[in-house]
Order: C-alpha cells, then sequence, then structure tokens
C-alpha cells in the first residue's frame, strides 16, 4: 500500500506556491491612480490546492495557519521585488496567527527588512474565519504592527466574523468590503445602503474604504457615489504576476486611466493572463 | 450523449482515499459514467472541497493518513451537519457489524468492505443518487 505524503508538508515546503498581484486603484479628481497592490497566493497547479480557497480552507483546518502564512509572505516579498519598493503592497494574515504565533510580527520585520520593503508602504489585511478569539496577544500583535509603521486592512468586512466587535479590536486603517456586498448594489437599493452604512463608519474611524469583487461598472459608480474612492476587481484589472503589471505600466506615478477607459485596462490585462 | 450521462454530468462526487491507485481507478471508473468527481487523500482535504462545492455523494474510505483509523467516519459525521441532503458511502477493508452500525449512525448511507468492484460501486452510487432525479 502506498500512501501519499501529506499535503501540509509541500506546501509548508513552499512547493509549486504561486503569486498573483492584483492592482487596487485611487479614483481622484485627474482619474484613477494606482494605490498598491494585493498579493495572493495559490496553491499547485492541477491540485485541489489552486484556488486559495480550498488551499486556505485546508490550512484553517489543519490548524497550520501560522507557518503557512509565514511561507507566503516570503514567497510574496520574494516575488515582489519585481514590483520596486514604491507601492503600497497589501498581505492577508489570519486573525488566528496574529493571535497564537507571537514571534510573526518579529519575522514580518525582519523579512521587510531583508527585502528593502519600507513597513510604511505595506498593509496587514487580517483575514478572520473564525469567532474572535485571542484576546491579549491578538491585541499585542496589532500594537506591535502599528509600531512597525505597518497598517491594518480588515477583510470582508460586514461578512462573518469580521464584525463591529473586529472593527472595534482591529480600528483598521483600510475596511475591505467584500464582493457579496458590492455586486449587484446598483440594482439593489438595501446593498446600497450597506455600502453608504460602511462608508459612513470608516470616516469615523479615519479610514478607508476598498470596494473588493468589482465586475460591474455600475456597481462602481455606485461605489464612488456613496463615498468609496478605492477599488479593486476583475472590472479593473484581474491578478497578475508581477512581470505583467510591470510591463503594462502600472507602476508609473501617473493617472492609469479614464473613468470610462477602464474596460481597456481590464480588457488588456485579461490578455495577457 | 445519453440522458443518464447528462443526469450524472450535474451530480458532482467526492471520492476520498488515502490510496492514489485507488483514488485514480474510483475516480475514472465513476468519471467514465458521466459523474463530475472530485478526489481528496485526507479528511481535512475533503473537508475543504466539501466546503466549496455542492457534492451530492462522498465515498471515503474508512482510514485515512494522519489520524486514528476513523477520520472517514468523522468526515460523514461532518458532512451529515454541514451537507445534510448528500448522500455518502463508506468503504473499508476492516468491516465488522459494530462499524456498519457506527458508519450508520453517523449517517452514512452504505457501508462497503473492500476490496469493492467498482462495477458494484457505480451500481450503489447509481441507486443512492437516483433520489435526486
Amino acid at each position: 500500500m502506498i500512501l501519499d505524503p501529506c499535503l501540509l508538508d509541500a506546501i509548508i515546503e513552499g512547493d509549486g506556491l504561486e503569486v498573483v498581484f492584483q492592482p487596487i486603484f485611487h479614483h481622484r479628481d485627474d482619474g484613477w491612480r494606482l494605490h498598491g497592490f494585493e498579493a495572493l497566493t495559490r496553491g499547485p497547479r492541477g491540485t485541489n490546492m489552486e484556488g486559495a480557497d480550498v488551499l486556505f480552507e485546508y490550512v484553517r483546518r489543519k490548524r497550520e495557519e501560522s507557518a503557512v502564512d509565514r511561507v507566503c509572505l516570503a514567497r510574496v516579498l520574494k516575488a515582489a521585488r519585481q514590483l520596486g519598493s514604491a507601492p503600497r503592497l497589501s498581505f492577508n494574515v489570519h486573525a488566528s496567527t496574529l493571535g497564537r504565533d507571537r514571534e510573526f510580527v518579529t519575522y514580518l520585520a525582519e523579512m521587510l527588512q531583508h527585502h528593502a520593503r519600507p513597513a510604511s508602504r505595506f498593509t496587514v489585511e487580517i483575514v478572520e474565519h473564525a469567532p474572535m478569539w485571542g484576546g491579549r496577544s491578538f491585541q499585542l500583535a496589532l500594537d506591535d504592527l502599528r509600531a512597525l509603521g505597518v497598517s491594518v486592512a480588515l477583510d470582508d468586512v460586514g461578512l462573518g466574523n469580521s464584525n463591529y466587535r473586529m472593527i472595534l479590536e482591529c480600528r483598521p486603517d483600510y475596511f475591505k468590503v467584500d464582493r457579496y456586498l458590492v455586486a449587484g448594489a446598483s440594482r439593489d437599493f438595501f446593498r446600497r445602503a450597506v455600502l453608504r452604512s460602511i462608508a459612513d463608519l470608516s470616516g469615523s474611524f479615519g479610514a478607508l474604504v476598498v470596494a473588493e469583487g468589482l465586475d460591474d461598472s455600475a456597481d462602481l459608480q455606485v461605489a464612488l457615489d456613496e463615498g468609496i474612492a478605492l477599488a479593486q476587481g476583475f472590472l479593473l484589472c484581474r491578478p497578475q504576476p508581477a512581470a505583467i503589471l510591470k510591463a503594462m505600466g502600472l507602476l508609473r506615478d501617473a493617472p492609469v486611466m479614464a473613468f470610462n477607459g477602464r474596460r481597456a485596462l481590464a480588457a488588456s490585462a485579461g490578455a495577457s493572463a | 450523449m445519453s440522458l443518464t450521462h447528462f443526469t450524472n454530468a450535474t451530480r458532482r462526487i467526492l471520492v476520498v482515499d488515502d490510496e492514489e491507485v485507488i483514488r485514480e481507478a474510483t475516480r475514472d471508473y465513476l468519471a467514465s459514467h458521466g459523474y463530475t468527481v472530485d478526489c481528496a487523500r485526507e479528511r481535512e482535504e475533503a473537508e475543504a472541497l466539501i466546503a466549496k462545492h455542492d457534492y451530492t455523494l462522498v465515498v471515503a474510505d474508512m482510514r485515512l493518513t494522519g489520524g486514528h483509523g476513523r477520520e472517514g467516519l468523522e468526515l460523514i459525521s461532518w458532512l451529515r451537519e454541514c451537507r445534510p441532503d448528500a448522500r455518502a458511502i463508506v468503504l473499508t477493508a476492516y468491516a465488522s457489524p459494530e462499524l456498519e452500525r457506527e458508519s450508520l449512525r453517523r449517517g452514512a448511507d452504505l457501508f462497503l468492505e473492500k476490496p469493492v468492484p467498482l462495477s458494484e460501486l457505480a451500481a450503489c452510487a447509481g441507486r443512492l443518487l437516483a433520489e435526486f432525479a
């Protein structure tokens, strides 16, 4: 009987992990500008782990979030070298990693230094898939992140455990609004009301809001109308390897497109995929 | 394409076994009957897939890598909680009346002793999934 090696061992070794980056755009009076990139890790191609949702659900069920978050961080910072140090970079970290792994922030600081990436241009996106826990150690980790100069984003605001309590615990610099709330907002009065509520709430916190998962221009317009100026989604640009984003000219500090020209950018990104 | 194959293609089956040869043979045989088939080698991998996809049937070996010998039964218990409509078959080379009772108590629809001819497994799957027609 030949049994397969444990998948987790291969993941922690970093075998086959791929990193792509999805731009986050900022709408300003003179057009759209690049705000930063969210780093996204994919599992080995052709396996069940290729999709991030299955990969990280597996990791959470193995309770190995911390080990895998560390591996992903190393992979992301290495891959991000091609983007240069100027663009803001966002990286997803499990809340459980911050709560359990007391050395994670120290590891992050060392890795940022090693890759010459300024902490002030780095955002930790907290993903929460379990009820809020960790209490004191989680708070200490957040304090350490802020002392380091790293910004904090709360992912999937309004869904699951990214709730009001989590908002109060994290005091995020960014509220990231999930596709579930964004998609269809142009046709749904109540979704739009929720977006407006989150935009108002973020203002009280002095935070910025990112509308995620945008793939409809009408929904994008609604987000803008409700005061959400940061946007991310297939409509604007699909996640891409760093080399392709560089070739697309997204790293220049200049308006990347007119508002009504976003389709052209999305189309060019799709062609490069 | 026959009507049977058309219907089966809308039914997604998850095969959970830590032996690659058995896993792939089962996948290929069920796929040849028109089913959409995914495979997992570990309980946690299976759970991650079940969290994402709507499986109509889960075929699980009772013993999986990295556990204590009853991982398949624990998977079925969890499946019953999160996907109560899905059908479940437990396979084992260590069958006993007690294990069969335990499997059915946890929510398995069928308990089969290995080795199971693939034709028999496919026939069992077909009977269980006929209820979805």
